[in-house]
């Protein structure tokens, strides 16, 4: 099956700095592709280039069987050229989306519906039911210049959703939102999803993404260091257990003991947290408990969690940053 | 007839269809500027100022009003009226999509870059060929109070020279706005200019006295007179008096404009200000280089301005 998304070799650089390097992202078609990564990481850089708002130095990308090129294309002769027919299936969220104050929410949905060529008949039935989806009844009739940064992003998934897209590129759908809010946006994306549609879905909220995601890429300095379905990312760091251990007073002596021990792979500290990494299935926190506590340490909590999304996450943007597991 | 459907499932929107919802998408946002409504009030009241006067003042002297048969005819936005209403309605056209991140899920709607372009400048159009409309419409209807007018006819042509002389600087305003994305940077090019070719070209006429070449720089260019059966009447040659001169080629086709060289002698102490004739040209010859002049600055400054939107890359 055609993916929805394909970049091959996607590099994109400003000045001396490379945005995206050399990304190899594929996108299956109905799928919930999350695109986890840093901040700086490449992220939005990647999604601009995929709805044609950047131009790449290197590199191929198809989306949804379409060759993109940015608006200028490689042919300069060729100025009235554009690939403005390519977005007709694509629906994009930018990150914090902005849009004219000057309009009320339901011009701004109408105008777009328009530039999508909706019927007037289609604008009157899918406007309303967009405006109740994204919680904003009986504010649509507002300018959008009084709307909270909150309901300037759901104002920003509605038009996303405008033309019933085959493929919806939301960039950090939740930002901004209030915890209720956050909730709502994942059951749209669920909802969204449902119909048959691809979702390729920035967030940095790791949780989010292992909630509603079936598939995901890590993202690193602009390169992809793990791209697959939620279940064999996840099962990454599968076997050994990780035990987390908070502990007052940390010291070096205190990481070598821990290190020491023969069942121990290897140890993360991040603050007073302690990260460490088994090598066996067994329940060795009594070991480490008197490991710690002979040398100076005081264990303030200590919980052995099974390895999930966040800790590959951390792992891998550890070790991509020459971390250093001690 | 077949007819394509996207991927959704929609027939192919047409051409026309989304360009016109960029063009509605921007007339919404201009008529919509404070900076914009509140010109067209200061425009409309100075129209009623200049109708108006006459008739406080003869109700105050009781003295009857002068007739002026050629009061609606000879009526013509002046050129810092133009440069404003230029400068109002295309300043935030482009660079403030940009500045503002507007611009981001527009051009991510199936419309392309050059479609907006296009859109942005019919609206612009469209609002200033309604607002001049409505105000040449107020004028006339206003110079009755001069008695009955001649030559109404002819007012559509100063309608038309005046949309004429505020596109240069529509253009050149979109241009410096594309270029440099920011609203003040552009609002400061378009300030600059203007008035800097203006004080340029006078401050050359004096010195150097008037010239043809003054003529090919966007703004008042030199100024001459004509002598007419109604006596003396001033002539702007550059780009901001199109209306105007269409007028008078219109009314004396075959009047040739003298430019006069002014040159100040101190005598005595007093300062002595003559002036001797530099040379002349025809009427016919001014109106059409100044339409020619208008056209290819607009075309040129238009053209980069469509090149810079349609190359810049959204970073923002």
């Amino acid at each position: 099956m055609e993916l929805a998304i394909e970049t091959n070799g996607l590099t994109k650089r400003y000045g001396s700095l490379t945005a995206v390097n050399k990304l190899n992202l594929k996108v299956q078609r109905n799928t919930i592709h999350g695109f986890l990564g840093p901040n700086g990481a490449g992220k939005t850089t990647t999604m601009k280039i995929l709805v044609g708002l950047l131009r790449p130095n290197e590199g191929t990308v198809k989306v949804l069987g379409q060759e993109v090129h940015g608006d200028r294309n490689a042919r300069f002769f060729q100025l009235f050229h554009d690939q403005a027919d390519s977005r007709l299936s694509i629906g994009y969220m930018p990150e914090l989306p902005k849009f004219p104050k000057h309009l009320k929410g339901s011009e701004l949905l109408d105008i777009y519906g328009r530039m999508y060529g909706m019927t007037e008949q289609e604008r009157k039935e899918q406007i309303p039911k967009l405006v109740e989806l994204v919680g904003l009844r009986g504010r649509e009739n507002d300018y959008i210049g009084k709307y909270s940064k909150g309901m300037q992003q759901r104002i920003g998934i509605a038009q996303t959703l405008l033309n019933n897209p085959e493929l919806v590129i939301l960039d950090e759908p939740s930002l901004g939102l209030d915890p209720v809010g956050m909730v709502e946006v994942r059951e749209i994306v669920k909802e969204i999803a449902k119909e048959g549609r691809t979702v390729f879905v920035s967030s940095h909220l790791l949780f989010e993404v292992e909630q509603i995601c079936t598939d995901v890429t890590i993202i690193n300095r602009g390169t992809a260091l793990v791209s697959d379905t939620l279940q064999n990312v996840s099962g990454m760091l599968s076997g050994p257990a990780m035990l987390h251990v908070e502990v007052a007073k940390i010291s070096k002596a205190v990481v070598s003991a821990v290190k020491s021990l023969p069942f121990v792979s290897s140890v993360i500290q991040t603050g007073n947290t302690l990260r460490i990494q088994m090598m066996t299935h067994e329940d060795t926190r009594a070991q480490v408990s008197q490991e710690i506590t002979r040398s100076g340490g005081i264990i303030i909590a200590m919980s052995q969690k099974a390895s999930n999304l966040e800790e590959v996450f951390i792992q891998l943007i550890s070790k991509d940053q020459g971390g250093k597991p001690q | 007839m077949t007819t394509t459907r996207t991927n959704t499932g929609r027939p192919h929107p047409s051409w026309f269809t989304r360009f016109w919802a960029v063009v509605r998408y921007e007339m919404l946002w201009n008529i919509r500027k404070k900076k914009f409504l509140g010109l067209v009030i200061v425009a409309f009241a100075l129209a009623t100022l200049i109708w108006a006067l006459p008739i406080v003042s003869s109700a105050a002297t009781g003295e009857p009003i002068d007739a002026d048969p050629d009061f609606a005819v000879t009526f013509t936005i002046p050129g810092i009226g133009i440069f404003l209403f230029a400068l109002i309605t295309a300043m935030n056209s482009i660079s403030s999509e940009f500045e503002s991140g507007t611009v981001v899920p527009l051009l991510t709607k199936p419309v392309s870059r050059t479609m907006v372009f296009l859109g942005k400048l019919l609206a612009t159009f469209i609002i200033i060929l309604v607002t001049y409309t409505i105000l040449f419409v107020y004028v006339v209807i206003g110079a009755f109070v001069y008695g009955p007018q001649n030559n109404l006819h002819l007012v559509p042509l100063e309608l038309f020279g005046n949309i004429l002389s505020t596109f240069i600087w529509i253009a050149i305003i979109l241009a410096a706005g594309a270029l440099s994305k920011s609203t003040i940077i552009s609002t400061l090019v378009a300030f600059g200019l203007f008035f800097g070719l203006l004080f340029a070209v006078q401050i050359v006429s004096v010195f150097a006295g008037p010239s043809p070449a003054l003529n090919y720089i966007p703004g008042s260019g030199a100024s001459g007179t004509i002598i007419t059966t109604q006596g003396q009447i001033n002539i702007g040659a550059g780009t901001d008096n199109i209306g105007a001169n269409l007028i008078n080629y219109a009314l004396y086709s075959s009047a040739n404009v003298d430019f006069n060289r002014t040159s100040i002698e101190i005598q005595g102490g007093q300062p002595i200000i003559t002036q001797t004739f530099a040379y002349t040209e025809p009427i016919s010859l001014i109106t059409s280089r100044s339409v020619a002049t208008a056209v290819v600055y607009t075309i040129v400054f238009l053209f980069i301005a469509w090149i810079a939107f349609k190359w810049a890359q959204i970073l923002e």
